[in-house]
């Protein structure tokens, strides 16, 4: 798994973000009345629908573009967003499940040491950047993935990537850095 | 009007009247004659009285058979007086809060359980517990029997008495006295109606017999004959009888047998002691009646015959019928109940047809423009995705929600709200100014705070 240890780390996902179309305009009056588990935000011109199933949050607009947010696979992303799809299609709109792309995927992965943050600023200046008094963590941004990691002194990392293939690569490449950073007493 | 409603009752019912008089000049335009209206009003607060009274009551059960007489020497010409009593029927007896008669309204308390004789002056809009409304143009007494049997047997009773009385129209004391007499041995077993013999001279009286000739000094039109004996309620048997028929006789009898499905629990209960006890208070309420009656008859009998016009109903003995369903009827009625009265929050309906004739338009405008889908700038995506463009499959493919109704209530809250919150899935109201239908019954609030999780 890893390029240069034994170890398992455990990269749990927690957030899939994806969207989808409905090629349709979509009536969010229609949708915030007689839909259920609905919120509407007029203001913003949006209706959030929440499924309980796989927990979902959509956001869903007019022009028949929704996000989906909330999902822990990919897998799950797509299968919440057919459901509603499926619901919308049953409050009487001609929905067709279009163009469904995941767009970003949140993980969180715990490194088995500390790190020395400042240490592994210096060794990779352009690429990570470490302001303490804006944010406790370093982020580190690997431009060819497109994935963002943000590494935090205990050793916890969130990764933020197009999709959960980007964001375990991601993973690997930056262990090894992390690995000459680590401060040996702690964890 | 009706008095022994909680406050939502109360605020229905001033909205029913608010909403009928704003219709009333409506009505008049059109032609249409005031008794329509009325009839109207009445309908609908019975059958709210229904829905909704039957959940304010079920808990006191309020069984009631009444028995509703008139007295004999009533007469016909007196009937134009109304008036609109409502008897509560929750009060204590005791509580006699009778106005003068000469005044449109009249409230009576009369105890749901117990069985007595009353007398209500003529034009009584009768409200038993269970939400019954009657409207009596007649003085009528009310007696209350325990058991159907009772109440049949008293209503014959009843009838041949004043059929009796009615055929000797010029009052000749004799020959009253012998149809009077006739009936009378039949009442000892009348038992709701019948006084011990141990209450004593006044009680004594309290037979079928004695109550309809207190009745015409009691109600609110004395006939001009009336007025002499009723006093003398006290006096003996045979003196009533001579005044009764010295008095115009009843022109027609209208009984009314009201049951309340919970009128069987009555049936225990011991009537002679309360009976006394009422009888007497009822003599005591009637005197007074009396002398104010006779002091006033004279004078304002033509008056409160304007007066009392514009209340003028005639529920026929099929519309009270028709009241005493008071099962089923609830459900559908309380639905009707809740949007009449409420007419702030009731959009939806309206909502509903415009949105679904945008729908219908944005449906249409739709199709036109899913055709051009190269337009939506995701180069790569668009050709990655082109093998998804439609694959739902009318939904055969896709799982349904597996819960979707999770629980289809009933219950249900109109109102505005001030601030709705939500914190993930905690979600905090704050309500105001709504009506709240939960479990059947109707809560009225002018603010509301909530708390739910999803």
């Amino acid at each position: 798994m890893d390029s240069s240890n034994d170890e398992a780390l455990d990269i749990i996902i927690t957030n899939v973000v994806a969207t989808f179309r409905t090629r349709c305009h979509l009536n969010l009056r229609t949708i915030a009345l007689e839909g259920t588990n609905v919120i509407y935000k007029p203001e913003v011109g949006k209706v959030l629908m929440k499924l309980r199933k796989p927990t979902i949050t959509a956001s869903i607009w007019s022009s028949g573009k929704i996000i989906c947010t909330g999902a822990t696979s990919e897998d799950e992303a797509k299968l919440g967003a057919r459901r509603l799809a499926r619901c919308l299609q049953k409050l009487g709109f001609k929905v067709r499940f279009s163009a469904f792309k995941v767009v970003n995927v949140l993980a969180v992965c715990s490194m088995p040491f500390a790190i020395h943050l400042i240490d592994f600023t210096k060794n990779n200046r352009p690429i990570a950047s470490y302001e303490p008094e804006l944010h406790p963590a370093a982020t580190y941004r690997i431009k060819n993935l497109k994935a963002t990691i943000q590494v935090f002194s205990t050793g916890s990392l969130t990764v933020t990537g197009p999709n959960v293939q980007n964001v375990a690569t991601a993973v690997e490449q930056v262990y090894p850095l992390l690995f000459e950073v680590r401060k040996p007493i702690c964890k | 009007m009706l008095s022994n409603t909680g406050p939502v009752g109360k605020l229905y019912l001033s909205i029913i009247d608010d909403v009928i008089e704003g219709m009333r000049e409506l009505f008049l335009d059109e032609g249409l004659e005031d008794r329509v209206l009325d009839d109207l009003k009445h309908l609908w607060e019975s059958k709210m009285m229904q829905s909704k009274a039957m959940e304010d009551f079920r808990k006191s059960l309020n069984s009631s058979n009444f028995v509703l007489q008139l007295p004999a020497s009533y007469s016909q010409a007196d009937q134009e007086l109304t008036a609109s009593v409502v008897i509560p029927a929750n009060r204590s007896v005791h509580s006699f809060p009778v106005k003068n008669n000469s005044e449109a309204l009249a409230t009576f308390s009369l105890p749901a359980g117990l069985a007595y004789p009353v007398q209500i002056p003529a034009g009584v809009t009768l409200q038993t517990a269970s939400g019954q409304l009657y409207k009596v143009n007649v003085p009528v007494v009310v007696t209350q029997a325990p058991a159907g049997q009772r109440a049949l047997s008293q209503t014959t009773k009843v009838i041949d008495w004043r059929e009796a009385l009615t055929r000797p129209s010029s009052s000749s004391s004799s020959s009253a006295a012998v149809p009077a007499a006739a009936v009378r041995p039949q009442e000892p077993t009348a038992a709701v109606t019948q006084p011990p013999p141990t209450a004593g001279v006044p009680s004594g009286q309290q037979g079928p017999a004695p109550p309809p000739p207190p009745l015409p000094a009691a109600e609110a039109s004395p006939p001009p004959g009336a007025e002499a004996p009723q006093p003398e309620v006290a006096g003996e048997e045979p003196e009533p009888r001579p005044r009764c028929e010295a008095a115009s006789p009843c022109s027609h009898l209208l009984d009314f047998q009201i049951r309340a499905e919970e009128a069987l629990t009555q049936t225990g209960r011991p009537k002679a002691r309360d009976i006394d006890e009422i009888l007497k208070e009822v003599i005591e309420v009637e005197t007074e009646k009396v002398e104010r009656a006779r002091n006033l008859a004279s004078a304002k009998a033509g008056d409160r015959a304007e007066a009392a016009l514009g209340l003028d109903l005639d529920y026929g003995y099929s519309q009270i019928s028709d009241i005493v369903q008071l099962d089923g009827a609830a459900d559908s009625s309380d639905v009707e109940e809740e949007g009449a009265p409420l007419d702030e929050n009731n959009f939806l309906g309206i909502l509903n047809a415009e949105a679904i004739k945008a729908l219908q338009e944005g449906d249409g405008s739709s199709d036109g423009n899913s055709m051009s889908s190269s337009s939506d700038g995701e180069g790569a995506g668009e050709l990655a995705n082109v093998e998804e463009e439609d694959p739902l499959n009318s939904g055969d493919d896709v799982i349904e929600q597996d819960i979707p109704d999770l629980f289809d209530t009933e219950n249900v809250i109109v109102c505005q709200y001030d601030k709705i919150h939500r914190s993930k899935n905690r979600w905090k109201f704050h309500l105001k100014d709504g009506v709240m239908c939960h479990g059947g019954r109707d809560y009225v609030f002018s603010k509301a705070v909530g708390e739910a999780e999803w």
